[in-house]
């Protein structure tokens, strides 16, 4: 089954951020989580995933972002196809990528402040340079008054809030979030889609987010990957291209 | 909201320390102490015995038997006229009395005992075997001369020293080896106990040789600490040691000595540096073997 997304941008020629080739994935002995997925989210897009707990989104997110190979089928970033690509390669791809995992995955040793900063570390920033930008960040998720609070400090919805900073800070090209409004309330759901819509709409970013909330799927006007039985299955509305 | 300037530096990416690294820096601290310890008494007792054997070396001692005072001053004459000889000194009948004494007490020897005629001969260092020259020449010269040669006495020494320095070499190596272990193994804890940071890092694009640095660097740091703890220990106790025997031994030339000499400093400066390298290498391996699971 193929799930075109419609441009966001239908200028673009690039390749699509994401691209399935009759992917599967099972874990050890198990049965097939994933079958022969076959779709592509195209650059610019923005999409919801959705589906049972335990239907196999955040698997899905994983082969998106690098962390698992598929059993079988082919996966494809930015037009490149990443069984060919050597880890150095790898990596670099993976800097284009701003994830939101489902479980936060804070550094617990670092504040809030460091926390966000970390992608940009990677890359090789240093720190005053990016100091404004990590603190307009964490103003605008609220948290600008807890800057240097370690996460333990901070409850899971701010925790959810200093894990989605992070993701953006470094601009990317393509973000995952994985039940990124799971911990907070209605409002700050709100607040942080709006988030998510101007990566995608004023840098062109492509966006994936993963969640069960029929209300927030409702709410906006994007495409829906519904996730069955380890197929995808297409429903929701379309954006106008 | 105003722009902080009470932002921190960035701090570390790995933790600055816990309790599982403060006490792999007392293991290498202890192993390390145990390592230089055993080398730098290695070291100094073969010094000791070195400077032992070779004071002893290159002196033999020629007793003539049946000569007169001027037959003696003939045969000194000879002597020092023969390759390789230094020096040759005739033993004065009284010298060698005093040397007899303890077996005839201090009333001085008996008038008609027949006091063997010594001569000292020193040789030029390095002019080789010199007791077969001595006893050609003497002999045909008429003398009926016995050369009391050290060389043997001193192989003898050695051959005990270069097995006492063997075991040693041996003990450092295995120290060395446990170290390695014990700081691989402590290693791989510690990285089992960082794994999120890994991962967090690996999944935010750091590459490979970035996350391995971190570790290494981190460990590096704990094996030169840790070893430069265990060498001024080790210096410590040798010295203490040294201070403590010296001051109730009498025979002190059998001490193993500290001089502190070029081998020593080298010594404890490469204990730090060598349990360095070891927890370096050892975090490289396990950082760069976990992140090889990963795609
Ligand atoms: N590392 C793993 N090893 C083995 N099985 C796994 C692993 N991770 C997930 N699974 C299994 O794969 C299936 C899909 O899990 P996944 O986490 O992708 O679901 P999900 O749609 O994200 O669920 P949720 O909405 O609860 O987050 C589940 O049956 C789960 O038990
Ligand atoms: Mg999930």
């Amino acid at each position: 089954m193929i799930v075109t997304m419609t441009r966001h941008s239908p200028d673009r020629i690039d390749a699509p951020s994401v691209r399935f080739d009759r992917v599967g994935l099972r874990y050890d002995s198990s049965e097939d989580v994933l079958s022969d997925l076959t779709f592509e989210l195209e650059q610019g897009a923005f999409a919801f995933l959705t589906g049972a707990s335990g239907a196999g989104k955040t698997s899905l997110l994983r082969l998106i972002y690098l962390a698992l190979r598929p059993t079988h089928g082919e996966v494809y970033l930015f037009g490149q196809r990443v069984s060919q690509l050597r880890r150095a390669q790898l990596s670099a791809l993976r800097r284009r990528v701003g994830i939101v995992f489902q479980d936060f995955r804070l550094l617990e040793h670092l504040s809030a402040y460091e926390n966000v900063a970390l992608p940009l570390r990677v890359q090789g920033q240093k720190e005053p340079n990016y100091r404004a930008d990590v603190e307009d960040l964490l103003n605008w998720v609220g948290l600008g008054e807890r800057l240097h609070a370690r996460p333990e400090t901070l409850s899971g919805g701010e925790q959810q809030r200093v894990a989605i900073a992070r993701a953006l800070v470094s601009k990317p090209d393509l973000l995952i979030a994985d039940e990124p409004t799971g911990n907070v309330d209605p409002n700050m759901a709100e607040r942080l889609m709006r988030l998510f819509a101007e990566l995608n709409s004023r840098l062109g970013a492509s966006v994936l987010v993963a969640t069960h909330d029929h209300g927030l799927i409702a709410r906006h006007n994007a495409p829906v990957l519904r996730l069955q039985n380890g197929l995808l299955v297409r429903d929701g509305q379309e954006r106008a291209g | 909201m105003s722009r902080a300037t009470t932002t921190p530096r960035e701090s570390p990416l790995l933790p600055e320390s816990d309790a599982r690294e403060v006490a792999l820096l007392f293991v290498v601290a202890a192993l390390c102490f145990l390592a230089a310890l055993v080398a730098l008494s290695a070291r100094s007792s073969y010094g000791a015995a070195a400077e032992w054997t070779s004071a002893s070396e290159g002196e033999l001692t020629v007793r003539l038997r049946g000569v007169d005072a001027r037959a003696a001053g003939r045969a000194e004459a000879l002597i020092t006229e023969i390759e390789g000889v230094a020096q040759a000194r005739l033993i004065p009948r009284e010298e060698a009395a005093q040397m007899l004494a303890p077996w005839f007490g201090s009333n001085g020897l008996p008038a008609g005992l027949p006091v063997p005629t010594l001569i000292e001969v020193s040789a030029v260092p390095g002019a080789g075997e010199l007791a077969d020259s001595l006893t050609s020449a003497l002999g045909a010269a008429g003398f009926d001369a016995l050369i009391d040669d050290h060389a043997q006495w001193g192989q003898d020494v050695r051959r005990a020293l270069g097995m006492a320095r063997f075991a040693a070499f041996a003990a450092v190596a295995l120290l060395v080896a446990t170290a390695v272990a014990v700081i691989a193994f402590a290693t791989h804890a510690a990285l089992l106990a960082r794994r999120d940071i890994v991962n967090v890092l690996h999944l935010s694009g750091a590459p490979d040789p970035f996350i391995a640095n971190l570790f290494e660097r981190r460990f590096w740091l704990l094996g030169l600490r840790g070893g430069s703890i265990g060498a001024v220990a080790a210096l410590g106790a040798a010295a203490l040691l040294v201070f403590a025997l010296g001051s109730h031994a009498e025979r002190t030339w059998l001490l193993p000595r500290l001089s502190l000499d070029f081998w020593d400093f080298l010594i404890l400066l490469l204990t730090p540096i060598i349990a360095g390298f070891a927890s370096r290498i050892a975090a490289r391996r396990t950082v760069l073997n976990e992140l090889a699971r990963t795609i």
